[in-house]
C-alpha cells in the first residue's frame, strides 16, 4: 500500500501556473479546434436529443424523426408536474437535499481528516491512510445490502437519514483533501501561526481552509455529482416514494411492470429537468475545474 | 467542541494538544468510514462464509436456518463459467475503453492547453458536462441513440443506403457500453490532466520553443512526461470504475438478448443479491471482486512506480 | 448478528401474536368499508403502508381513506415487479421496514412464502372469500394449503391481439391455431418485409410461461414434501420449438418487447399482432395512443383446432406482510380494496384492471376500454376467455427460472436457431433444480 501513498504525495505541482495561455499567439490551427469541436459535438450530441426528445409528445416520440423538435415540452412538464401531486418535484428537492447537504457535511469530513494526514505526522498515519484509500476499491453495490441491514438495527432505513449519513464519508474525498492541503497549506505559515500562540482549531478554521478553498470546492463538486448519480444506496434504503431521489423515481416511471406502459415522455422531460441545475452549477463553478491541483502551490 | 477551546493560556499545553489535533481532525472521519464502510464490509465479510438452508417444501415459517458454508461459496463463485466468462468480458472492456477514454482525453486536455486552438471554453465545457449526467439516465439517452428504429444515426444510414449492424448485436455490444463509459468519463479525465498541464511552468518549454520544437514534439517531450503521474492515477482508477461496470449494461440490458445478467462481475453480485435472494453468494463473490481490485491496483502501482518517479525528477 | 436474529425472533413471536387475536375477532360484515373498519378498530387510529405499482390505487386508497378515518392507508409506488421483491426481502432479513401491505404477482407468492415475508390472513378475512375467485386464481394465493396469503386483485388471461386494418389490408385471416398463425406470420411479412406478427421477446419470461400454461405446462409441483421442476416438459418443448422455428425462418421478430423500438413498431404498425394478455389495452393506449380503435382482440391461437385453453401472464394479489403490526386491519383493506363493488369499479375505471373478483366484474366491466371502441363485446369475449386458463404451480424459485430464461433465450434469440430453444430450456431446468438442490430444498426428479 506504500506505493498508493507515495504517488500523490510526489504528484502536486511544483511551481505555481502561469496566466492561461501564455506568450504570443501563434497561429491558430484548424485541425486541432476541429478536433476539439468534434470532442464536443460528441458530447453534446446525447443531451442535444433529449431536449429535442422532451419536446414531444408520447405519440411523436415513436414516430417522428429523432432530430425534429415539436411544441409540447410545456405539456411534458405539466404532465410531469402534476404527476402523483408533484411528486416529480419533491424528488428534485430531495435530490438537492441529498447532494446539497450530503456534499457539504462530506467536504468538512474530508477537508478536516485530509488536513490531519497531510499536515501532522502521528502514530497510525499511514495506516489510517491505506485503510481509507482502500475504500475506494470497494464498490457501492456491494455495500448496499449490509448498510441497510445494519441501518435497519437502528430503525433508520426509510428515511432522509439512511441516504445522508453513509454519502458524508468518501474515501476519494479525504484522498483529494489530502492532496490540496499538502499543496496549498505551507508547512512554514502553520509554524509561525502556532509560535504566536493561535489554537489549532483556530489556524484551521482561519488559516487552512482559506488556503484549501479552491481545491475543497472541487471536492464538493465531486461528492455533489456522486450522490447525484447514486442510485443503489436510496434504492435500498428508502421504501416511501416521497423521499426518493430523481435517480430512483424516474427509474421507477421506466419500470412499471409488464401491465403498464413505460412513461418515456416522463422519463426523458425528468431527464432533462435534472441535468440542468447540474449544468447550472457546473458553469457557474466551472473555473474551480481548473483551478484545483495548481492553486496556491508555491511550494509542497 | 473541545478544538473550539480557548488557547491564550494553553501555551504550555501546545505540543499535548497538538499531538492529539490530527487525531480530532480524523475523528469524524473515522467514525464515519467505520460506521458506513468497515462495519458493512466485516458483514459481507460474514456473510460470505454463512448460507441459508431449506427443510422440506421450504414453505412454512422456520423452515429456513442460516449455517455455515466455509468456503463453499467462494468456491462456487470461482468455479462459476458464467462468472468467469464475465471477467475475461471485463477485461476485454477495460482493454477498449481505458486506452481510448486516456487517450482522448490527453489528446483534449493537450489542444486545451495549446494556444493554436479556437473554442477552448466551449469545448471544455462541452466535453465535461457529460460528467453530470447519471450513468442510468446517460445510458438510456444512448439505449434510444442505439435502437435502429428510434435512432437518428440509423436513419441516416438508411438514407444513405448503408447497412450497419445493429450495436446491440452480439459482437458489437461490447463497444456500444464501452462508447457510454467513454462519453461519461473523457471529460473528467481531460480536466484532471488538463489541470497537472497548467500547473506546469511555461518556462520548461519556453527555451524548447525557441529552439523551434513543434508543438507536438513539445507536448510528446515535454508535456507528457510531466503529467505522466496524473496519467497513471487516472488509469488506476479508470481501471477500478471498470472493473466495477453495471449502471451502463444494467440499463441496456431490457433493450437486447445480447447482454446476460452476469454480463460483468458487479451484475453477477446483483444477480444473486437481488434476483436469487442469495445474499451469501453475492458477498463471497464482492469479496473476491475486491481483493483483485486490491491486487491488480497493487500491482500497478509497483509496476509503473519507478518509472514515474524517475520522471518527475527529470 | 446476535441482535439481528434477537429481533427478528421478536418479530416473529409479534405476528404470531397478531395473528392468534386476529382471528378471534375476525368478522366476515366486511364488504362495505365502513362497516369492517366500525366493528373492529377501537379508537386508536391505525396507519397502513402499502406498497404497490399498479395504476389507479391512488385513487382507491383515496375512497377508502374517505370512508375510513381509523385506518388510514398511504401509497408507496415502487418499481414494478422484481425490484419491490427485493426491498421486501431484504427488509424481512433486516427484521424491520418491510410495509404492512404488499401488492404480491402471483408468481412471486410462493418464494415469498418461502421467505417468511407474508402473513396467514385466513383468520382475518370473511369465510366465504374463496368463492369470489376462480378456483385457479384462488389456488395461487393459498399455495394448495389451508393458509391464505393474500387476496388476488388481477389477473391475465392471455389473448390475441392485432391491427384489423393492416389485417385487412393484405387480406389476412385471424389465426385461430398456431399453425395458421405461422401461416399469417410468412404471408405478412411477404407481403411486408419490414412486418412482423409478433416478436419473440426473450426478456418476458412470464410471457413465454403463459404459452407454455396453454399448452398444458406446470413448470413446479409439489408432491409429498418435495417439490418437482418440469421446466423442460413434452409441452414445454412444443412452444419453445415452435417460436424457435418461426425465428430461424425470420417471419416473426427475435427483439424484446416493452423497448423504444418496440413501441415504435406499435405505433408504425410493424408489429401488426401482439400475444398478450387481457391488460393490454392500457399499454397499447400508453404506447401508441394514436392506433386507437384500429386493434382488435381476439382468443388466443390453439394447438388443436376447436380446443379452448389460454395461459396467464401478469396479475397481482394483495399481501400483509409478516411484519405488519396490524395484520387484522390491513387485510380488512385488502379484502375491501379487492371484492367490494365500489372499489372494483374504480380498479376497472382508474387502473385498467382486469379485477379478480367473479361477482363484482358484470358491473364493473360492462363497457369496453375505451381503446377498443370498435369491439363493444370485448369483456365478453375475454370474461369467457378467462374461464380457459390452464392450471398452472409456481415454484419457490421462479426468480431464478425467469433469470435463466432471459440469458438462456436472450442467446437462443439472438442466434435464430431452433435448436437452440430446446437448449435453453434444458439448461433453464437445469439452473432452476440445481438452486433447489443447492439451498436445501426436497427435489424429486
Amino acid at each position: 500500500m506504500t506505493t498508493l501513498t507515495l504517488t500523490p504525495v510526489k504528484n502536486p505541482p511544483q511551481v505555481r501556473a502561469t496566466t492561461g495561455a501564455t506568450g504570443p499567439t501563434n497561429k491558430r490551427s484548424t485541425t486541432s479546434t476541429l478536433v476539439l469541436l468534434v470532442g464536443a459535438l460528441y458530447c453534446l450530441l446525447p443531451v442535444a436529443w433529449v431536449l429535442i426528445a422532451s419536446t414531444k409528445s408520447a405519440g411523436e416520440l415513436f414516430s417522428s424523426f429523432t432530430f425534429a423538435p415539436s411544441t409540447h415540452l410545456w405539456d411534458n412538464i405539466q404532465d410531469l408536474s402534476a404527476y402523483r401531486g408533484g411528486l416529480f418535484w419533491r424528488w428534485m428537492a430531495n435530490t438537492a437535499l441529498y447532494a446539497g447537504v450530503g456534499a457539504l457535511l462530506s467536504v468538512i469530513v474530508s477537508a478536516m481528516a485530509g488536513y490531519g494526514l497531510a499536515k501532522f505526522s502521528f502514530a497510525g498515519k499511514k495506516a489510517i491512510f491505506n485503510v481509507i484509500l482502500a475504500g475506494v476499491l470497494v464498490p457501492g453495490v456491494v455495500l448496499a445490502i449490509p448498510q441497510y441491514l445494519l441501518l435497519a438495527q437502528v430503525g433508520l432505513t426509510n428515511t432522509y437519514w439512511s441516504v445522508l449519513l453513509p454519502s458524508i464519508i468518501s474515501p476519494y474525498g479525504i484522498y483529494l483533501a489530502r492532496i490540496y492541503a499538502a499543496a496549498s497549506v505551507p508547512d512554514d505559515v502553520l509554524e509561525a501561526a502556532r509560535t504566536d500562540g493561535a489554537s489549532e482549531a483556530r489556524i484551521f478554521t482561519r488559516i487552512s481552509v482559506p488556503m484549501m478553498v479552491p481545491g475543497l470546492v472541487t471536492v464538493f463538486l465531486f461528492q455533489f455529482v456522486a450522490i447525484w448519480n447514486n442510485y443503489m444506496l436510496p434504492f435500498i434504503m428508502l421504501g416511501n416514494d416521497r423521499l426518493f431521489p430523481i435517480t430512483v423515481g424516474l427509474s421507477g416511471l421506466l419500470n412499471q411492470g409488464a401491465s403498464q406502459p413505460a412513461m418515456y415522455t416522463a422519463v426523458i422531460t425528468g431527464a432533462l429537468l435534472s441535468i440542468i441545475p447540474l449544468i447550472a452549477l457546473f458553469l457557474l463553478l466551472q473555473r474551480y475545474w481548473q483551478v484545483d491541483l495548481a492553486a496556491g502551490a508555491v511550494k509542497a | 467542541m473541545t478544538v473550539q477551546t480557548p488557547t491564550t493560556s494553553a501555551r504550555p499545553a501546545r505540543r499535548r494538544s497538538g499531538r492529539f489535533a490530527p487525531y480530532v481532525y480524523l475523528a469524524p472521519a473515522m467514525t464515519l468510514f467505520t460506521l458506513f464502510l468497515a462495519l458493512p464490509i466485516g458483514y459481507a465479510i460474514y456473510l460470505s462464509f454463512r448460507s441459508v438452508k431449506v427443510s422440506g417444501l421450504g414453505l412454512g415459517k422456520g423452515a429456513r436456518t442460516e449455517v455455515w458454508a466455509g468456503f463453499s461459496n467462494y468456491s462456487r463463485a470461482l468455479t462459476d463459467p458464467d462468472f468467469i466468462s464475465s471477467v475475461i468480458r471485463v477485461g476485454i472492456y477495460g482493454l477498449i475503453l481505458v486506452p481510448t477514454m486516456l487517450g482522448l482525453a490527453l489528446l483534449f486536455a493537450l489542444l486545451l492547453d495549446s494556444r493554436r486552438t479556437r473554442g477552448r471554453g466551449f469545448s471544455r465545457v462541452s466535453i465535461f458536462l457529460p460528467y453530470a449526467v447519471p450513468a442510468v439516465i446517460a445510458s438510456l439517452l444512448w439505449g434510444f441513440l442505439y435502437l435502429p428504429r428510434v435512432s437518428p444515426f440509423y436513419y441516416v444510414f438508411d438514407k444513405l443506403g448503408w447497412d450497419v449492424p445493429d450495436v446491440l448485436s452480439s459482437p458489437w455490444i461490447i463497444f456500444a457500453i464501452a462508447n457510454i463509459g467513454l462519453w461519461g468519463g473523457v471529460g473528467f479525465n481531460m480536466i484532471v490532466i488538463y489541470t497537472a498541464l497548467k500547473a506546469i511552468p511555461t518556462e520548461l518549454y519556453e527555451a524548447a520553443r525557441l529552439d523551434g520544437a513543434s508543438e507536438v514534439a513539445i507536448a510528446w517531450r515535454i508535456k507528457i512526461p510531466v503529467v505522466m503521474p496524473s496519467l497513471i492515477l487516472t488509469f488506476l482508477f479508470s481501471m477500478i470504475a471498470t472493473l466495477q461496470v453495471f449502471a451502463e449494461p444494467m440499463t441496456l440490458k431490457p433493450l437486447t438478448n445480447t447482454i446476460s445478467s452476469t454480463w460483468s462481475p458487479l451484475m453477477k453480485v446483483y444477480r444473486d443479491a437481488f434476483t436469487r435472494d442469495d445474499i451469501y453468494s453475492a458477498a463471497a463473490t464482492s469479496v473476491i471482486i475486491a481483493v483483485a481490485t486490491f491486487a491488480l491496483s497493487f500491482g500497478f502501482l509497483r509496476l509503473v512506480q519507478r518509472r514515474a518517479f524517475s520522471q518527475e525528477n527529470s | 448478528m446476535r441482535l439481528q436474529s434477537g429481533i427478528r425472533v421478536a418479530a416473529v413471536v409479534a405476528a404470531t401474536a397478531l395473528l392468534a387475536t386476529g382471528c378471534t375477532s375476525g368478522d366476515d360484515d366486511s364488504t362495505t368499508p365502513s362497516a369492517g373498519a366500525s366493528t373492529t378498530e377501537k379508537a386508536a387510529k391505525v396507519d397502513l403502508t402499502f406498497w404497490t405499482w399498479a395504476p389507479g390505487m391512488d385513487e382507491v386508497v383515496a375512497a377508502w381513506n374517505a370512508a375510513n378515518p381509523d385506518i388510514h392507508v398511504t401509497v408507496n409506488k415502487q418499481d414494478g415487479g422484481d425490484p419491490a421483491v427485493t426491498k421486501l426481502l431484504t427488509a424481512i432479513k433486516a427484521g424491520s421496514g418491510a410495509p404492512d401491505l404488499m401488492q404480491t404477482e402471483y408468481q412471486k407468492i410462493p418464494t415469498l412464502v418461502a421467505a417468511d415475508a407474508l402473513a396467514d390472513i385466513k383468520g382475518d378475512v370473511s369465510d366465504d372469500l374463496s368463492s369470489h375467485f376462480a378456483d385457479g386464481t384462488w389456488q395461487s394465493v393459498t399455495l394448495g394449503g389451508d393458509a391464505v396469503y393474500g387476496i388476488p386483485q388481477d389477473s391475465g388471461p392471455m389473448e390475441f391481439y392485432y391491427r384489423e386494418d393492416i389485417f385487412k389490408k393484405y387480406d389476412l385471416k385471424v389465426p385461430t391455431t398456431w399453425a395458421e398463425y405461422a401461416d399469417v406470420a410468412a404471408e405478412l411479412h411477404k407481403k411486408d418485409p419490414k412486418a412482423y406478427l409478433g416478436t419473440f421477446s426473450a426478456t418476458d419470461a412470464g410471457w413465454f410461461t403463459g404459452l407454455t400454461q396453454q399448452a398444458g405446462a406446470s413448470w413446479w409441483g409439489i408432491d409429498g414434501d418435495a417439490w418437482s421442476v418440469d421446466i423442460d416438459s413434452a409441452a414445454s418443448q412444443k412452444v419453445a420449438s415452435y417460436w424457435g422455428d418461426l425465428v430461424e425462418k425470420g417471419v416473426i421478430d427475435n427483439k424484446p418487447m416493452y423497448t423504444p423500438e418496440w413501441n415504435a413498431a406499435l405505433n408504425d404498425g410493424t408489429q401488426a399482432g401482439w400475444v398478450s394478455a387481457i391488460w393490454a389495452p392500457g399499454v397499447l393506449a400508453g404506447n401508441a395512443a394514436d392506433t386507437q380503435g384500429k386493434w382488435k382482440m381476439a382468443p388466443m391461437p390453439q394447438w388443436n383446432a376447436g380446443d379452448d385453453a389460454t395461459g396467464n401472464w401478469g396479475g397481482s394479489a394483495t399481501s400483509v406482510t409478516s411484519q405488519s403490526k396490524h395484520a387484522e386491519a390491513a387485510a380488512k383493506f385488502a379484502e375491501w380494496m379487492n371484492t367490494s363493488q365500489d372499489a372494483v369499479n374504480i380498479l376497472v375505471s382508474k387502473g385498467g384492471l382486469y379485477p379478480a373478483d367473479l361477482p363484482a366484474q358484470a358491473q364493473a366491466l360492462s363497457e369496453p376500454p375505451a381503446f377498443f371502441p370498435n369491439q363493444p363485446d370485448f369483456y365478453t369475449t375475454a370474461t369467457d376467455i378467462a374461464k380457459s386458463v390452464q392450471p398452472f404451480t409456481y415454484g419457490p424459485n421462479v426468480n431464478v427460472a425467469f433469470s435463466a430464461y432471459n440469458d438462456e433465450f436472450g442467446k437462443a434469440a439472438e442466434s435464430k436457431k431452433a435448436a437452440d430453444f430446446l437448449t435453453a430450456l434444458t439448461a433453464m431446468q437445469k439452473t432452476t433444480v440445481d438452486d433447489l438442490k443447492n439451498s436445501g430444498f426436497n427435489v424429486k426428479e
